[in-house]
């Protein structure tokens, strides 16, 4: 679980530096907002990419909890803490 | 719990009593009728919208203004009147029996808390006010018509009064009613929940009431706070407005996450897997929320420096959002999950959180939030946290309570299909109303151009809500026959998960 911790941590700093560099690179003069519509345009399928990216590992994950840890799944195994008082 | 169904007393002694689970009763009969009336609101826009208006063909409703006011109502209702009245019936039912103590600090005030609401329902039901639930200056001070803005006003001012008096009998109970062998740290994080929102509300609401105050004045010509003709700024009020309700949406939110921290740690049959951290990203949350107001207003002309420091602010709750969704995940894991109709929901508010929590990130981008600003793209993005986290939690916890409240257990296969069609009814017209943002509709509109992108997305908008109302009526037949003659309920524990729960159930607080 540990390894699973630090490699979820990894991979979001890995995600996350690059989307907050992507969102400052965008100019910070006012006015130029809305006439520089292709980098703004770049800006929102890039941050989309890592929208979807970010998206798709936790619904994976999410999924693949629900398939696995079903009381239906032929592996579930009672959890330690059934019949005690948790 | 009291069984009210089971063990039937006359009405007026449930109407008139001040016991937390009686009145807890009132505001949870209360809110999911009005779940139901706005939700019909819902659909009358949405039809509306299935077709644009060509010379005169596909127009349902009257005209642009009736239009306006179902949609002003249909907001109010649903915020104001079925999620904030409900997370009240869960806080009335469930705090003092977690805290272990015999009712809430203070009954009859939690009583006048509870009966303040229909007066005003029925002000802004009866008024029928076409200003948006924004309550939109200048057009709010100048144009909105007649009595109708004003009772708007004067309802939202009663259930703002009823919201603070029933927030501060929350951190009471909690904080000073709690058992004495219980110290905070123990105090289950649905009632955390409970804590931090009360907070919110007590700190953000009193902006708004003194922003209702000035708006009545404008409109009676006695002040020009946020009238132009006058020298007045109806950005001020915008960002009066903000302030209060930036923190509403985590007033919304909060509750929500504390009834999935009750129902899937329940359901997964483990504890939670970190209740620090779930405390600490409630307050967290809490601070966060009034560090992000103005994200509302990029597009009024604010300096950079202030558009950036809202940015980040907002930004700020990534992570903590994030800790709870790492927690409800962490706790499945290595769990025995039961897919109870209750459990379903909650796993599907955590989806559709976390992908409402992506776009609000991408919305937050300040030079993004000029392309989706006022577009359907926001409609979705608010939607899908209201409709696709807040709601469905909600409506995971009305299951969850049922047999305590009724003593018989709902039909699980409607609870089913009522998820199921929720979940793909949500997700049609939510996720396609960003896509018609990005595509250019306005929000708002009573009618637009036969553009055929847009016709189409607002078809399968429209297919989506009526999936949504479809699975409503089973919920509401549902609820309504076995609550009448559904199976008797093992109250000790009505779902078959075993084990003993971590506070008493069997804690039945006598009536007085």
């Amino acid at each position: 679980m540990k390894r699973m911790i630090g490699l979820f941590l990894v991979l979001a700093v890995l995600v996350i530096i690059p989307a907050i560099d992507l969102a400052f690179a965008a100019g910070d003069e006012p006015g130029e907002y809305l006439d520089r519509r292709v980098i703004i345009w770049n800006l929102f399928f890039r941050l989309m990419a890592v929208a979807f990216t970010v998206g798709a590992v936790v619904s994976g994950t999410l999924i693949w909890l629900v398939w696995r840890f079903r009381e239906s799944n032929p592996k579930a195994k009672p959890t330690p803490y059934e019949g005690t008082d948790w | 719990m009291v069984l009210e169904f089971q063990k039937p007393r006359p009405i007026w002694q449930i109407m008139f009593s001040t016991h937390h689970t009686d009145i807890g009763l009132l505001y949870l009969i209360l809110s999911l009728a009005f779940l139901f009336l706005g939700g019909s609101l819902a659909l009358a826009i949405r039809a509306e919208l299935f077709f644009p208006n060509i010379e005169g063909t596909g127009q349902i409703i009257a005209d642009s203004m009736t239009f306006n006011r179902i949609f002003t109502v249909h907001g109010t209702t649903l915020i104001f009147l079925f999620i904030i009245p409900f997370a009240s019936a869960v806080g009335n039912y469930f705090v003092p029996i977690m805290v272990r103590y015999k009712d809430m600090a203070y009954p009859k005030l939690n009583a006048i808390a509870f009966w303040m609401i229909p007066p005003a329902a029925v002000l802004v039901w009866l008024g029928f006010a076409d200003f948006t639930w924004y309550a939109q200056p200048p057009y709010s001070i100048i144009s909105a018509p007649g009595p109708a803005a004003d009772m708007w006003i004067f309802g939202l001012k009663i259930l703002g009064i009823s919201s603070v008096l029933g927030a501060i009998n929350f951190v009471v109970t909690i904080l000073k009613c709690k058992h004495p062998d219980m110290s905070i740290g123990q105090v289950p994080l649905l009632a955390w929940s409970f804590l931090v929102t009360s907070c919110i509300i007590i700190v953000a609401i009193p902006t708004f009431a003194a922003a209702l105050l000035m708006l009545l004045t404008d409109r009676l010509g006695l002040s020009g706070f946020f009238n132009p003709a006058m020298g007045g700024d109806p950005i001020a009020y915008s960002h009066l407005f903000w302030f209060t309700f930036h923190p509403e949406v985590y007033v919304l939110v909060l509750p929500a996450i504390g009834m999935m921290y009750e129902i899937i740690p329940r359901f997964s049959r483990k504890p939670i897997y970190s209740y620090n951290s779930g405390v600490f990203a409630f307050v967290l949350l809490a601070i966060v929320a009034f560090s992000s107001w103005a994200h509302h207003m990029f597009a009024t002309g604010m300096s950079f420096t202030e558009k950036t420091v809202f940015m980040v602010g907002t930004l700020a709750a990534v992570p903590a959002s994030a800790m709870h969704v790492f927690n409800f995940i962490a706790t499945m894991w290595n769990g025995r999950i039961k897919f109870a109709t209750p459990m379903m929901w909650a796993v599907g508010g955590m989806a559709l959180f976390f992908a409402a929590g992506a776009g609000g990130v991408v919305n937050s981008a300040m030079p993004l939030d000029f392309s989706t600003h006022d577009s359907y793209w926001v409609v979705g993005h608010f939607h899908l946290f209201v409709m696709g986290t807040i709601a469905f939690a909600s409506i995971g916890f009305v299951y969850y309570m049922f047999p305590y409240v009724t003593g018989r257990m709902y039909n699980e296969t409607a609870g089913k299909a009522h998820f199921v069609l929720s979940f793909v009814g949500t997700v049609l017209v939510f996720f396609t109303q960003h896509v018609l943002g990005l595509y250019g509709m306005p929000r708002r509109v009573f009618d637009y151009p036969p553009i055929p992108e847009w016709i189409a997305m607002n078809q399968i908008a429209s297919v989506g809500a009526m999936i949504i109302g479809t699975s409503m009526v089973i919920f509401l037949i549902n609820m309504i026959y076995s609550s009448a003659k559904g199976e008797l309920a093992n109250i000790e524990d009505p779902f078959g998960l075993g084990g003993k729960y971590y506070y008493p159930f069997e804690a039945k607080n006598p009536h007085h």
